[in-house]
């Protein structure tokens, strides 16, 4: 769905907007394997829980990204809470990790925070900041942790379809705007097709759930390197 | 008794719908410039917009009974999507005749900007009984329309000073003609006849005199049995999505989904002005059952540049324009002979058809000199196969195309239109159109002038997020497998438009548009790749109606164009218009002044401008200077109507303007245009 995340809620907000992770009731857990470009060699595999903690709820985020010359990983703690059936505020701390054999390893850590509100029943808001107090990789000079912020909608347009878009600007990049749409088309099976205007992105893809289980998959197409196919998993306890 | 009532209470509906459409009758002009804002979203003098004015026009005129109009009729309102068309037929099947035309608001995939532009053009009627108005009155009658048309530039220009024809002295004065005359019996014969000589052709009458420098005529019959039309003269065909042959008018991708899938319909007669694309001879539509075929022959000769040799043509040239000696010389140089036949197959839910024509042409055309030409076509004949279908599955309407030059290439285009919940349209579509694919009347979707050397997918989507804001997007993806023309290497590009409207009620109408393009080009200095050509355009638009007889419209556009590193170039346009139609007054009328500065050429502004009836201007902005136009219409007498406009452009530090023949010592140019109409 052009990844314009900022305002939707599952499992993987943890990774746009953790404040989405608020409204999960009970523990969850899922999987995620990017493959960009088509290149078997160059892939992002993450791993996501969410667990419900009396009012609060508790993200786990893991992931990682680049080949073997060079490595990106993050680990994130998140702590989500709704205060009202309106509002849902959340704080993380990830740990980023990067290994460049040929110049040697590099740790930071940065700070994340997120809300979501509800406008009313058929659309949310939502804003995320990610690593304001701009951290660096100090071992690595040159190799800096993006900062920036998002805001975004969700907005159910019917019972059956969805609607979201976000807007993020990076401090050192340009301002992207995000938008995609799903379409429950029959059943529990959905459809979604999205959009990302800096990169400009096209993607595409679906959904099913079943029971505890849920399977998407998407492919992102990139004018000038080609497509990127992804698959996730996720599964409710 | 009960059929008394019944009698009596349609014919009370009848009245009361009557007035409901009179009062939510937007100004003429305001509205059909909307729709076609909405469908182009940069005009430019590539595309050919008359036969939609006098298609909107005569629709308005003589709207269209919404319990009797077909699909094919519902079509010729353009703007209106497949999926819409197929609403209202389901509604009809299901549910029996209209009785309010307000029952649209209910209809799937029905939102209330379609609607009111609708109402424009259709009345809800009991079919047989009283028939539509228009109907009634041209039953057993024929009706006559002649237009004449005069205009001519103020200043001197250079191509008209000297004696003597050259590339830079024109052949004729610099006064344009057109008449226009139109004959219509009882809606099932018809006739047209355009003349035309444009500024710096000339026109020789007495003994020998070819008169005008172009003439398009055509009569046409049109019937309910297996003779369903059958033309004389000048006509165009359109099938499937444009990729086989569609002559006469044809969208690209607009702010409008309903335009993307083409609406096919068929036959018809022609009646622009431009003297390129149509045929030229005989054609009908015979329909057996769900079958109709249209066998088709035409033959006529149309201007092309020789190349060196002389016996082979290099190109075929489409302006229309005969002032020079070249022009002069090219013209009717080349003689094309068409001849072939479509069938099409048509349920309710599923059309399909095939259409297979032949090309002939009296020179064979030259292979191209430079390299992004070499898949040009090549030869003097050509033939074309093509196979179209669509079908419509509840909220979804699928729609494609499959063409083949023989011994040459393919074009493939498909998509969907979904109205997937009612608020919300969405529109996909693919096509992949070879480089050497070759046909003289291709008007498929493409980023490129013709559907050749491209793929690309479409996709769009509407949201209508209340009766006021409605919010529009589409992107494009392209890619240029060959070289192109300053571009010598395979490109690809993007574009990307995001639109927001808000129309609080009949009054007020906001507009915000912002669209993104982005494509290769070859970069300036030689041999060193190709650049990012990145352009963007912002415009705000406000109509509104101030009074029961005085509307406002402003606009506000600029643009930035960036090439490579090279520093960012702008552009920036604003208009105030002011446009007077009272309801029932002999007079109307609008002006519009406008300002612009842009950087050049590669910022240059188009902005549709309001014409004569049946008329339009796009002129680009260019420059820095001050644009005034004022239009106006006069009713002489119940059948005679006077349109008188005046318009001049004045440039801020600039000695002359134009170039070529056109080159005027000054830094003004004026135009003056008056043009009458007789119905009888």
């Amino acid at each position: 769905m052009g990844s314009a995340g900022t305002a939707l809620q599952d499992v993987w907000a943890l990774q746009q907007n953790s404040a989405g992770a608020a409204s999960i009731e009970h523990a969850i857990f899922a999987l995620g394997y990017e493959q960009h470009y088509l290149n078997p060699e160059l892939s992002t595999q993450s791993a996501v829980l969410g667990l419900p903690v009396k009012k609060h709820v508790l993200g786990i985020s893991l992931q990682r990204y680049g080949i073997t010359e060079y490595l990106e990983q993050t680990a994130g703690l998140a702590l989500s809470r709704s205060f009202s059936t309106a509002l849902s505020i959340s704080l993380a701390l990830k740990y980023h990790q990067v290994s460049i054999p040929v110049y040697g390893n590099g740790h930071a850590i940065s700070v994340e925070a997120g809300m979501q509100y509800n406008l009313n029943n058929r659309i949310r808001l939502g804003s995320y900041i990610y690593n304001p107090g701009g951290s660096r990789i100090t071992e690595l000079s040159g190799s800096h942790i993006s900062s920036g912020i998002s805001v975004g909608l969700a907005y159910l347009v019917s019972d059956k379809v969805l609607f979201i878009s976000d807007v993020d600007k990076m401090i050192d990049f340009g301002m992207n705007i995000r938008m995609g749409i799903e379409y429950q088309i029959i059943g529990r099976f959905y459809l979604r097709g999205g959009l990302s205007a800096n990169p400009f992105l096209q993607t595409g893809g679906f959904g099913l759930k079943h029971k505890k289980f849920s399977l998407d998959a998407a492919i992102s197409s990139h004018p000038r390197l080609g497509y990127s196919p992804n698959l996730s998993f996720n599964y409710e306890f | 008794m009960n059929s008394d009532y019944r009698r009596l209470t349609l014919l009370i509906l009848f009245c009361l719908i009557h007035c409901k459409t009179a009062y939510t009758q937007v100004q003429h002009d305001i509205l059909i410039e909307q729709i076609l804002e909405s469908i182009a979203p940069e005009f430019s003098e590539d595309h050919d917009y008359s036969e939609i004015l006098e298609r909107l026009n005569h629709y308005r005129r003589s709207p269209l009974n919404l319990n009797i109009a077909n699909k094919e009729q519902l079509q010729e309102l353009f703007f209106i999507s497949p999926v819409q068309v197929r609403s209202i037929i389901n509604h009809r099947e299901e549910n029996g005749l209209f009785i309010d035309v307000l029952e649209l608001q209910s209809l799937p995939g029905f939102d209330p900007q379609t609607i009111r532009w609708l109402l424009n053009f259709i009345v809800v009627l009991p079919p047989g009984e009283l028939k539509s108005i228009s109907f009634n009155k041209l039953l057993h009658k024929a009706e006559h329309d002649l237009m004449l048309r005069f205009g001519r530039v103020l200043e001197k220009q250079s191509g008209f000073s000297a004696s003597g024809l050259s590339e830079s002295n024109y052949a004729g004065s610099a006064m344009r003609m057109f008449t226009r005359y139109r004959y219509n019996y009882s809606n099932v014969l018809f006739a047209s006849l355009n003349m035309e000589k444009d500024a710096g052709e000339s026109l020789t009458l007495g003994k020998g005199g070819k008169g005008f420098d172009f003439y398009s005529a055509n009569i046409s019959y049109k019937g309910n049995g297996i003779v369903r039309k059958v033309i004389a003269g000048d006509y165009a065909l359109q099938f499937g999505q444009g990729l086989g042959i569609w002559a006469g008018a044809g969208f690209g991708k607009g702010a409008n989904l309903s335009t993307i899938a083409k609406q096919d319909v068929g036959l018809r007669p022609y009646s622009s002005v431009n003297e390129s694309l149509f045929m030229r001879g005989i054609a009908g539509t015979f329909r057996f059952k769900a079958i109709s075929v249209t066998p088709f022959y035409s033959g006529r000769r149309i201007d092309a540049g020789r190349a060196e040799s002389g016996l082979e043509v290099s190109s075929i040239q489409v302006s229309g324009l005969h002032r020079t000696r070249t022009e002069i010389l090219n013209k009717n140089v080349l003689s094309q002979r068409i001849y072939g036949a479509n069938a099409q197959f048509n349920t309710g839910d599923l059309s399909a058809g095939f259409t297979a024509y032949h090309n002939r042409f009296s020179l064979p055309f030259a292979e191209g000199k430079s390299l992004y030409q070499q898949y040009n076509f090549k030869g003097s004949t050509l033939n074309n196969i093509s196979l179209n279908y669509s079908y419509t599955f509840r909220n979804t309407y699928i729609f494609g195309e499959a063409a083949h030059s023989l011994n040459s290439g393919f074009a493939l285009l498909k998509g969907l239109v979904s109205s997937i919940a009612p608020p919300v349209s969405l529109v996909m579509l693919y096509r992949n159109y070879d480089r050497n694919y070759h046909s003289f009347f291709n008007q498929g979707l493409a980023e490129a002038s013709n559907a050749v050397n491209e793929r690309g997918f479409y996709s769009g989507l509407s949201i209508r997020l209340n009766r006021a804001w409605e919010l529009y997007t589409y992107s494009d993806f392209f890619r240029f497998p060959w070289l192109k023309f300053k571009v010598d290497g395979p490109s690809s590009g993007y574009e990307l438009l995001g639109q927001i409207s808000y129309t609080p009620g009949k009054l007020f109408k906001l507009i915000g548009r912002f669209r993104q393009q982005t494509r290769e080009e070859n970069a300036e200095e030689d041999g060193s790749g190709l650049d990012i050509v990145d352009k963007q355009d912002l415009r705000v638009e406000m109509t509104c109606k101030i009074s029961n007889d005085f509307s406002i419209r402003n606009r506000a556009q600029i643009v930035r164009y960036q090439k490579g590193n090279q520093n960012p170039e702008f552009g920036f346009m604003s208009f105030q218009d002011i446009i007077y139609d009272p309801m029932g007054s002999k007079i109307s009328g609008n002006l519009r002044f406008a300002i612009f500065e842009t950087s050049g050429f590669n910022t240059r502004i188009y902005t549709y401008e309001n014409d004569v009836l049946y008329s339009y201007s796009v002129p680009a902005y260019q420059g820095k200077g001050v644009r005034f136009y004022i239009n106006g219409r006069y009713t002489l007498s119940r059948r005679t109507d006077l349109w008188l406009r005046y318009s001049l452009i004045s440039y801020a530090n600039q000695e002359t303007t134009g170039s070529g023949g056109d080159l005027i010592n000054g830094n003004k140019r004026s135009d003056i245009r008056l043009q009458l109409r007789f119905q009888f």
